[in-house]
């Protein structure tokens, strides 16, 4: 216990040796703003993570869990879904729908979020940090997806997704079915196309850096309305989300169905969008020893405390219009999730108004993890604990159930680590990137000396 | 100026070629309205259960098992010899994905009186589940009857999810799953002209089938016969969850035999007020990728135009 409080000591005491190399080491150059201020940006474009084992215990645990996930899920496939969940006629949706889909694809909307704020708001600073809010998105999203895939019962029935005649325009169920996977296969997949082509364009043959070359300018020229659809379909398909649950009606606690659940999911998933990212960028800068950029990252909390207080006015508005205002300060159980619920999403919302709050990474940490988790309370509470459908139902996840969600989670952080390292994906300095370029050029000709085409003496089995 | 429209109009294409598909061809699209308090159709068929008649026999059990081929329900966990041996043969708790009708013993807590109740789907007259179900697997047939079609059926259990009775159950054990609900016979009977196989058994009456209107109208009339023995003097399912094809009298209080108190507003209509509205023709999506496409693309030509600068300055590509 005491070696990982003492681990965890080192790693807070890296994080605030970074931040002040961040604020005394002005290792770039100074950038002007458009007002003419001067600016101390350390992130300039994504660089791969090098000069770190690919292979790690951490990595290797991820893999394991995600083994025994997918190993269930085959099970699963020749299985009937009774032995392999908790789910039952009166709680017929279980956490691979309600959490792995409806809650998780709200730290998903990171593309969105971030997305909106960069191209649709202008705020240029965010632009560096797009591709690990759209890398994890479409992890969250492709997880998603595939939980989906093993939960429904009849699968092999979706083909009827090509068949317009058989559509129910008017069911969210629908909408979600169709939006979630166009969104994730079609404009995520481009999102993430440039980054993936990037790498193949700095390791190729001379002539597939010449195709590429040629490809790139189609990509910019298609590239503005294809990220138009990429924000259009979330906003559509994360509102349905909240959609689903209007009609189960008054099996939702009041505290939570209302009309306005829609908006509510929408502005929860930006929120846990841009709360996300943000928690992402540290941790992942912290465990690489990236130095952090409050600049980029102080502009995420303030767009996050932004969010949580339309999020707070809005509930409150929708909760004061329905007269429900007494329930909400009963303090008996539903009233105490929503208090806590709540609670989560304001101390953010305050907090992170005060630029000292968000430039200091430890604080900023904390406070995202707090907005994240209050979204996600707010997704997954009217799912399950205030779904109250018939007397004497229960639901609680089975084992495979909850090894599975996990397997889900576990593939998601096993690719995102490994992405960070093949792709240009973590926002860095050019220093960095030149830097790991200097590198890879040394350890080429290290391994071939010069004018010789066999093995290195140490490779030698002689 | 007149390339940057031509630009829109392929990024409205790209968006909306779904929905254009969708709208000349779905017939949902039409059939999308949900008014608050729907009419019944006079051809709506119906049935009237009146709990004071109602002696508890459950010939409409067996009856329904056998009009329908649904296997026997031996009690929880035992086997099928042990049943029989015990002289059990067909026990459900309640309905479930063997049982697509029940007689259900209400005792009140005091042991003062008890009365049966008779549970199965109400065939409302605008399900939620026909409302939710993404490629119309549940639909409102012919009559009014709320029938499923195993063709159509993803098993995505959001009918379990919105149905206010708790009708529709899942095959939970078995691999290629069903969803079992009362479908009024449709098949088995009521194409034939027959009546359904619970109302033709009944031998009190205390289930009969008919047009709506009719039941509805005896039933006030039942009423009107005697003013005191009827709960609330009313007919559930004229109204709740925007009335129901499947009528109730009881004389003890409806949520005690396990019908919940509902709103007269039908489900249907709560849940696509708004998005009827929104996505009328996608309308709403439409305006907002024509918004935000013309904003997204202004800003896009702006960065564009610095990317030379940019490049220039740092000497890599820019990224994106």
């Amino acid at each position: 216990m005491n070696r990982w409080k003492k681990i965890a000591e080192l790693r807070w005491k890296a994080l605030d040796e970074l931040l002040s190399a961040a604020n005394h080491n002005h290792r770039t150059p100074r950038t002007q703003d458009e007002d003419g201020a001067l600016l101390v940006n350390h992130w300039q474009r994504g660089v791969p993570v090098f000069d770190e084992p690919v292979v790690t215990p951490t990595l290797l645990f991820f893999v394991a869990l995600a083994a025994v996930g997918f190993t269930l899920a085959l099970v699963r496939f020749f299985s009937p879904l009774g032995p392999f969940s908790g789910m039952n006629d009166a709680y017929a949706w279980g956490i691979w729908k309600t959490f792995n889909v409806m809650t998780l694809t709200a730290l998903g909307s990171g593309p969105l979020a971030v997305g909106m704020a960069a191209w649709v708001f202008n705020r240029k600073k965010l632009h560096v940090v797009m591709r690990t809010a759209l890398v994890s998105g479409f992890l969250f999203y492709a997880t998603g997806l595939v939980a989906l895939g093993f939960d429904v019962g009849r699968a092999w029935n979706f083909y009827n997704i090509l068949l317009p005649w058989r559509w129910n325009l008017e069911s969210a169920m629908f909408e979600i079915s169709f939006c979630m996977p166009v969104y994730c296969a079609i404009f995520l997949f481009f999102e993430n196309l440039p980054l993936v082509l990037e790498r193949f364009y700095y390791t190729g043959t001379p002539e597939r850096k010449a195709f590429l070359s040629m490809c790139a300018p189609v990509l910019r020229r298609i590239y503005p309305f294809m990220i138009t659809g990429a924000y259009v379909l979330p906003l559509m398909h994360q509102s349905s989300l909240g959609g689903l649950l209007l009609l189960a009606g008054n099996k939702i606690n009041p505290l939570w169905q209302t009309p306005c659940l829609p908006f509510l999911y929408l502005l929860a998933a930006g929120l846990c969008g841009l709360g996300f990212v943000t928690f992402l960028l540290l941790i992942a800068s912290l465990r690489y020893s990236r130095p952090l950029d409050l600049g980029v990252l102080g502009e995420l909390g303030n767009l996050l405390s932004v969010m949580c207080v339309i999020f707070l006015g809005v509930r409150f508005i929708d909760i004061i219009w329905r007269g429900q205002l007494h329930a909400a300060f009963a303090f008996d159980k539903m009233s105490l999730f929503f208090l806590s619920e709540t609670t989560m999403i304001l101390i953010p919302a305050i907090a992170l108004r005060s630029k000292i709050v968000r430039e200091t990474p430890r604080s900023l940490l904390r406070m995202t993890i707090l907005a994240c988790l209050g979204g996600l309370f707010f997704r997954f509470i009217p799912t399950t604990i205030a779904f109250m459908p018939a007397r004497h139902a229960r639901y609680f996840p089975a084992v495979p159930e909850l090894l599975m969600t996990a397997g889900y989670i576990a593939l998601g952080i096993t690719a995102f680590g490994l992405a960070v390292k093949y792709f240009a994906i973590l926002p860095g300095e050019i220093k960095d990137w030149n830097y790991m370029f200097r590198l890879v050029r040394q350890r080429r000709e290290a391994a071939q000396p010069k004018g010789e085409t066999q093995w290195p003496a140490s490779l030698s089995t002689q | 100026m007149s390339l940057a429209i031509n630009r829109r109009q392929l990024l409205l294409g790209i968006v909306g070629a779904g929905g254009a598909v969708a709208g000349g061809l779905a017939k949902s699209a039409v059939a999308g309205e949900h008014p608050a308090h729907p009419v019944a159709p006079p051809d709506a068929v119906g049935m009237l259960y009146d709990n004071t008649i109602c002696t508890g026999c459950r010939a409409c059990m067996t009856a329904c098992s056998e009009a329908n081929g649904l296997p026997p329900d031996t009690a929880a966990g035992m086997p099928l010899e042990t049943a029989l041996a015990a002289g059990l043969w067909d026990m459900p708790a309640d309905l479930n994905e063997k049982t697509k009708n029940i007689i259900k013993l209400y005792r009140e807590p005091d042991g003062s009186g008890f009365c049966f109740v008779k549970r199965q789907c109400m065939h409302c007259l605008d399900p939620a589940c026909v409302t939710g179900c993404p490629f119309g697997a549940l639909e409102k047939n012919q009559w009014g009857a709320v029938t499923w079609n195993s063709s159509l059926c993803i098993g995505c259990r959001y009918c379990e999810v919105g149905c206010p009775f708790d009708v529709p159950k899942f095959q939970w054990d078995k691999w290629n799953p069903k969803i079992v609900k009362c479908e009024f016979c449709f098949d088995q009977r009521l194409k034939k002209n027959q009546e359904p196989a619970c109302t033709a058994v009944c031998p009190t009456g205390a289930v009969i089938f008919g047009k709506r209107d009719g039941l509805l109208s005896k039933a006030k009339q039942r009423i009107a016969d005697a003013p005191n023995r009827y709960f609330e003097n009313r007919v559930y399912g004229e109204y709740e969850a925007g009335g129901t094809q499947v009528l109730y009298l009881s004389n003890v209080a409806f949520e005690k035999i396990g019908l919940p108190k509902l709103g007269s507003t039908s489900l249907g209509h709560y849940a696509t007020k708004v998005t009827s509205v929104i996505y009328k023709w996608l309308s709403g999506p439409l305006v907002v990728a024509a918004v935000l496409g013309a904003v997204i693309k202004r800003n896009w030509n702006r960065h564009e135009a610095e990317r030379p600068d940019r490049e220039k300055e740092t000497g890599l590509k820019d990224q994106l």
